[in-house]
């Protein structure tokens, strides 16, 4: 009937002139036109879902601004269903299809809206607040700042971490009271280690070539040979400092064995109270040669555990070196020898590797110079003191300010802390403690604490200094060192040619490990893996102490990528590890001995190689007795694909689950139960399939053919926190020694009726068909790292050019860390 | 009206201050009569020995040297050690059958660290928790100069599983105690010791340097873009946060300290040292008192003992009042002829002391009563006897103003956290927490 067409339609036009009338005023051109060309597709195709009744994905169309330009989160939902439409997620399969053309047109007139909003924001938008230090920074730039190793972050809260799992995001670093009073604590506590004052103490000096302990705690065989169950320990009763660095030199050769790991030093100092140890680690080296070598650890006695000068039942600091290498193997028994002095001794070990101690040198502290050189750095020798102590302290703060505020200061600065340091100077009976106090009101100053974006504070304006700040904590966590402050004072640094090689520079800077461990950790939120508590019962041998290396296999895989500047589509398969000893143990690969890591090329039939094979992101996804396919999967959208599944909803009904021939499926027949269940299908149809693909691997990232036949034990699951712990755990209530086994079922078939079996094909079919999805992902994170802010809409055309140039580059990491900081991103205000 | 002694000179205060403040234990100036609840000063003291007691079979020839009470309830009768507190039955509450389930799976000598704390200290980790005393200093704290008085035989810190000192902050730090007569006085009712003094700089120094930094920051606002402020002003209010503090802290600089009376001062014997252990303990409990007496703090310890044997000076605490073994030696000989009644006589010592204590808090004045009735005093050990971690020897005290109920012999079963007692001690002087350290509920039984 033509005649109730166009009634309709006129209705349909009417409605939208008069919505459109309603939106703001910046934007009503493009408003109106938005919404005449799209509001009509949404209400044929999408309303049915997105609309009054029902809010799939939280989305609801009809309701919808469309004056993008007067509101960013408009925007930014436009740009989300804008993605949606151009990935061919919506329409969903089942529902009724938009022909090419209208599809065509709906994208089209989103992506110019979208864009002249990018355009308008981006004008107005300032994304970055004063950011404070976190943590790790704050301790690393005092560390570097005043030239002392101290535990600075020992009482300092922890951070927040951003929604997307950084500890870098200005919003999310709060400052509190806490945290201010934590900073003038420490501040003072390093200044009265920094500025020393009176003449040079006492230093103590003690050599020993064997052990000079009588009794020890528990049954120890003191010996300069050392094995697996010997030590060395020797004690200085008196002669020990309690304040300062000191030096222990070891003399050493070992006894290497082929095949086998190489012999680990660990020296610890502490002491005994009485019935208990109380030791910290000093240093643990690797020895992977025979010869005669000398060792020197290092550290500041006041952080280790220190005995009370004149109480005490065993006084006397004590220096323990062991050889801690573990090849797993059970200790043997010691037997009590009948010589009066009741020594244990154990029987050797012929083939395990030895460490042979021949002396072993406590000096402490150590002062070659008087005052040491932290000291001289901020009060240097100067006639001034005597003769002019107002221009001594100004001409001090003169230097140090610069470094502190990472910047130049202007003279007005210098002479508030000069008028606070000459009001308390009185109150002091020393200049010493006036100076620690000045300068620890440096160190509380938002200039130190924060990163104070120049732009907020229109005297001065973005500038090299500021640059060089924001690459030296990216890449190093720290503040920007002699070099790169002396480009910044020459106003060179913005130049692209010596920026790029600075970042390269950073790079090879041992300092750039803060960079490896920090992004990879938060980025693959492997720092999790902490958290895990594995199963004893299920892994009987299992170590808490391989954590520490599944992280690292993690970390050093990445930085391995970053050295050799290989494609970063190894991330995703590879056909080698970077795997030490116990790794390759782990996962059943020979002949790698010693604990560094190193790349080893590996053979197909293993399936590892790349991050879905490693045992950190295996493990930190499961619940510790067994895989977790969900976890895995939200992991693998959100980190991998940057994809997030929507959370959960609140009001998940609990599955049915009195059925006891559910309990005796497999975890992917009851997942397909779940998924069938229709609250649940709408997002585990999309889900679950990724962690399926990953169940050859067991909890702990060991490969496995088959399960446990789960046994029926009826009880209720629900499913809105992790429905397969529960499940998982009422399989895992059988210990009966010959339980029925099934084979594992890895065939995940996708809601696009694709299907993917096992670890392998998952990996083949990333790299073909996701890899430029995954690019996206890994230039996103690592952008928002080096921010320090969470990424806005603002920011999609860079991502985008990032992305391009990214998968043009080969995929290679460094090229890619280069144009971040190179982006208007980076360098703006 | 009488003056009482805690009562505030007005003139002097006044001069003092210049302004008119928020002072803690205003109502020392107002009627001491007042009957305002709110304004009721609540009050904590902890005294610990180590090694426990003597626990002599109840049917035994020693019988009587059995430190708990026969009978349950309020029919208890005494056995001689503490048969000196009758003269305070009614004030006072006999603990058995409690003690810190973490405590029992740790080394038999090395529980005085968690007397307060209940933390689990082995080979693991040899880190301590936040005690009792502590969490009470750090709510109530600032109504007085000293937040808190910690006082031992050995002073400082010790080692850890033989620690000098009951009491742990928030982060499980042990903080140091003070044992010299003279230097807690200086510090309590003197002028100052050094300590103090570089406290005074310290806080004097803060303040200033707290007032620069929040000018300098206020005109940074001012620059700053409005998004940048809203972030900015977590900046700025804690600097003002902490500035309050400090001015808290300063305060009590303007004010002069009470001042002792003259026959308060002839009882201190401010040179006694570990030499002359009873002289030197009245002392210290003296001073306690004293503590309480001029409102100086609110919350103290007191580590009479501990269990560090011969390093400690408390080690020879017996030889040198006559007994043939140190206090190790003696706690170990509890089950050898004679020995019951040795280490009795020792805990009857102990326990003529802490009497002379209660004796003192009991007859001074205090808002609604005496000190004793508004101070909740706990008093005892973390070995019932030498090397058993559980039953510990406990007697709660005082603090009828806050709620407790006495005249009991209260015992509980093995199943009990001594947590849980903390639990309603803390509630008692209003500090409100779910749990402490390993409770698993509250001790109910000790209130009214």
């Amino acid at each position: 009937m033509p005649l109730m067409f166009l009634s309709s339609l006129t209705f349909c036009v009417f409605a939208i002139l008069l919505c459109a009338a309603a939106y703001g005023e910046d934007g009503p051109e493009t408003s109106s036109r938005l919404a005449l060309s799209v509001l009509p597709i949404f209400q044929s195709h999408c309303q049915n879902c997105h609309g009054a009744k029902e809010q799939a994905g939280d989305l609801r169309l009809d309701t919808l601004s469309t004056d993008l330009n007067a509101d960013k989160a408009v925007a930014e939902k436009w740009q989300r269903i804008l993605d949606m439409l151009e990935a061919g997620e919506m329409p969903p399969k089942k529902a009724k299809q938009l022909r090419p053309s209208k599809r065509k047109k709906l994208t089209t007139s989103i992506a110019s809206a979208v864009n002249e909003a990018i355009e308008i924001h981006s004008k107005t938008d300032r994304h970055r607040v004063p950011r404070r230090l976190n943590r790790i920074e704050y301790a690393n730039t005092m560390r570097d700042l005043l030239g002392l190793n101290m535990d600075y972050a020992r009482d300092i809260p922890s951070d927040a971490l951003s929604a997307d799992g950084f500890n870098n995001d200005g919003q999310a670093l709060q400052m509190s009271a806490e945290h201010l009073a934590c900073y003038l604590d420490t501040a003072r506590r390093a200044m009265e280690k920094v500025v020393v004052s009176g003449p040079a103490p006492r230093t103590y000096n003690s050599e020993f070539t064997k052990s000079n302990v009588g009794n020890w705690k528990g049954n120890v065989e003191f010996s300069n040979r050392l094995g697996r169950q010997q030590e060395f320990i020797v004690k200085m009763v008196d002669d020990y400092p309690e304040q300062g660095d000191f030096l222990i030199r070891v003399r050493l050769s070992a006894e290497l064995k082929p095949n086998i790991g190489f012999p680990l030093v660990k020296v610890s100092l502490g002491y005994r109270p009485d019935t208990q140890v109380l030791f910290r680690e000093v240093g643990l080296v690797e020895i992977t040669e025979p010869e005669e070598r000398l060792l020197e650890f290092r550290g500041r006695v006041e952080e280790f555990p220190l005995p009370v000068r004149g109480q005490g039942k065993f006084p006397g600091l004590v220096v323990m070196i062991r050889n801690a290498y573990d090849d797993g193997s059970l200790l043997h028994k010691g037997e009590q020898s009948k010589e009066k002095e009741k020594k244990w001794t154990y029987p050797n070990e012929p083939n395990l590797p030895t460490i042979l101690i021949h002396s072993v040198e406590f000096q402490g502290p150590l002062t070659e110079e008087w005052p040491p050189i932290s000291h001289r750095k901020i009060l240097n020798d100067s006639n001034l003191r005597e003769t002019d102590e107002k221009a001594y302290v100004a001409e001090m703060l003169g230097r140090f300010m610069p470094r502190a505020y990472r910047r130049p200061v202007e003279s007005t600065e210098v002479d508030r802390l000069l008028e606070f340091f000459q009001a308390i100077r009185p109150e002091f009976p020393t200049f010493e403690e006036a100076i620690r106090e000045t300068l620890s009101m440096v160190l509380i100053s938002p200039q130190f604490l924060f990163f104070m974006d120049p732009a907020s504070d229109p005297i001065r304006s973005i500038d090299d200094w500021t640059l060089a700040s924001r690459l030296s904590f990216f890449l190093w966590s720290t503040q920007p060192d002699e070099e790169l402050r002396s480009l910044a004072a020459s106003s060179q640094i913005h130049e692209p040619e010596l920026l790029s090689q600075q970042v390269e520079r950073l790079l090879q800077d041992p300092k750039s490990s803060q960079f490896v461990e920090q992004f990879t950790d938060q980025w693959l939120k492997i720092d999790k893996l902490s958290n895990i508590a594995v199963s004893r019962d299920r892994f009987h041998h299992f170590d808490d102490r391989i954590k520490a290396d599944m992280q690292r296999e993690t970390q050093q895989f990445f930085r391995e990528l970053l050295d050799h500047d290989w494609s970063a589509l190894n991330l995703l398969k590879s056909d080698f590890v970077v795997v030490n000893e116990r790794m390759a143990k782990h996962y059943g690969i020979e002949g790698v001995w010693g604990n560094s890591f190193r790349r080893v090329p590996i053979a197909p039939e293993l399936h590892r190689g790349g991050l879905l094979s490693q045992a950190s992101v295996l493990l930190s996804n499961s619940t510790g007795r067994d895989s977790h396919p969900v976890r895995r999967a939200v992991w693998l959208r959100d980190r991998i694909l940057n994809d997030p599944p929507s959370p959960p909803p609140a009001d998940v009904p609990p599955l049915n689950q009195a059925d006891p021939k559910f309990l005796e499926m497999s975890v992917r027949q009851q997942m397909e139960i779940h998924r069938n269940t229709e609250s649940c299908a709408r997002c585990h149809s999309h889900l679950d399939p990724w962690g399926i693909a990953l169940e050859n691997f067991d909890a702990i990232g060991l490969w496995r053919d088959e399960v446990k036949k789960p046994l029926a034990k009826s009880k209720e699951i629900t499913i809105a926190d992790g429905m397969l712990d529960e499940v998982i755990a009422t399989n895992k209530t059988t210990t009966s020694k010959k339980e029925p086994r099934q084979p594992i079922d890895t065939i995940a078939v996708f809601s696009d009726g694709r299907q993917i079996d096992g670890v392998d094909q998952l990996k083949e079919y990333l790299i073909t068909e996701r890899s430029k999805q995954f690019a996206g992902s890994l230039v996103s994170r690592l952008l928002t790292y080096a921010l320090g802010r969470k990424l806005e809409l603002v920011d999609q055309p860079a991502i985008e050019k990032l992305t391009l140039e990214f998968v043009a580059d080969g995929y290679r990491l460094k090229p890619l860390i280069k144009k971040i900081v190179a982006t208007s991103a980076f360098q703006a205000m | 009206m009488t003056i009482k002694s805690w009562q505030l000179d007005r003139r002097a205060f006044l001069k003092g201050t210049g302004v008119s403040l928020g002072l803690p234990w205003l109502e020392c100036m107002a009627e001491s009569e007042s009957k305002d609840s709110s304004v009721q000063p609540k009050r904590f003291c902890a005294m610990y020995f180590g090694f426990g007691v003597s626990l002599p079979d109840e049917k035994g020839e020693q019988a009587k040297w059995r430190w708990f009470p026969n009978g349950e309830g309020k029919e208890f009768q005494w056995n001689e050690s503490l048969k000196p507190l009758e003269l305070h039955r009614d004030r006072i509450t006999i603990l058995g059958g409690l003690s810190h389930p973490h405590g029992r799976t740790m080394g038999a000598h090395d529980t005085a660290d968690t007397f307060l704390t209940g933390a689990l200290m082995n080979e693991k980790s040899l880190s301590n928790t936040v005690s009792l005393d502590q969490v009470i200093a750090k709510a109530n704290g600032n109504q007085t100069r000293f937040s808190s008085l910690v006082m031992s035989t050995d002073g400082g810190v010790g080692e850890p599983t033989r620690s000098s000192t009951l009491s742990y902050d928030d982060k499980g730090r042990p903080i140091p105690a003070l044992n010299q007569p003279r230097r807690i006085f200086d510090r309590f009712f003197g002028a100052g010791d050094a300590d103090s003094l570089a406290e005074r700089r310290r806080l004097k120094s803060q303040s200033a340097m707290l007032d620069r930094v929040l000018e300098d920051a206020s005109s940074l606002r001012l620059r700053l873009g409005n998004q940048d402020r809203e972030k900015f002003d977590e900046y700025l209010s804690s600097v003002r946060q902490i500035e309050e503090r400090v001015e808290n802290s300063q305060r009590w600089l303007e004010i002069p300290r009470r001042e002792l009376r003259d026959e308060e001062l002839k009882m201190l014997d401010l040179d006694s040292d570990e030499n002359a252990p009873m002289t030197f303990i009245r002392t210290m409990y003296d001073l306690l008192y004293l503590a309480f007496r001029t409102d100086s703090m609110r919350v103290a310890t007191y580590q009479i003992t501990n269990m560090a044997d011969a390093s400690s000076k408390a080690g020879k605490f017996p030889q040198l009042e006559g007994f043939k073994d140190s206090l190790h030696t003696l706690a170990h000989a509890w089950d050898k002829p004679e020995g019951a009644e040795n280490l009795g006589r020792w805990d009857r010592l102990m326990t003529e002391q802490f009497t002379q204590f209660l004796e003192r808090m009991a007859t001074a004045p205090d808002a609604n009563g005496s000190l004793l009735d508004n101070t909740l005093v706990l008093y005892g050990s973390s070995n019932s006897n030498t090397h058993n971690n559980n039953n510990y020897p406990l007697i709660l005290a005082g603090g009828q103003n806050l709620g407790l109920k006495h005249g009991r012999f209260l015992k509980f079963g093995d199943h009990v956290p001594l947590s849980n007692l903390f639990v309603t001690a803390l509630d008692s002087m209003g500090v409100h927490r779910e749990a402490f350290a390993d409770s698993t509920g509250e001790l109910s039984e000790i209130r009214t």
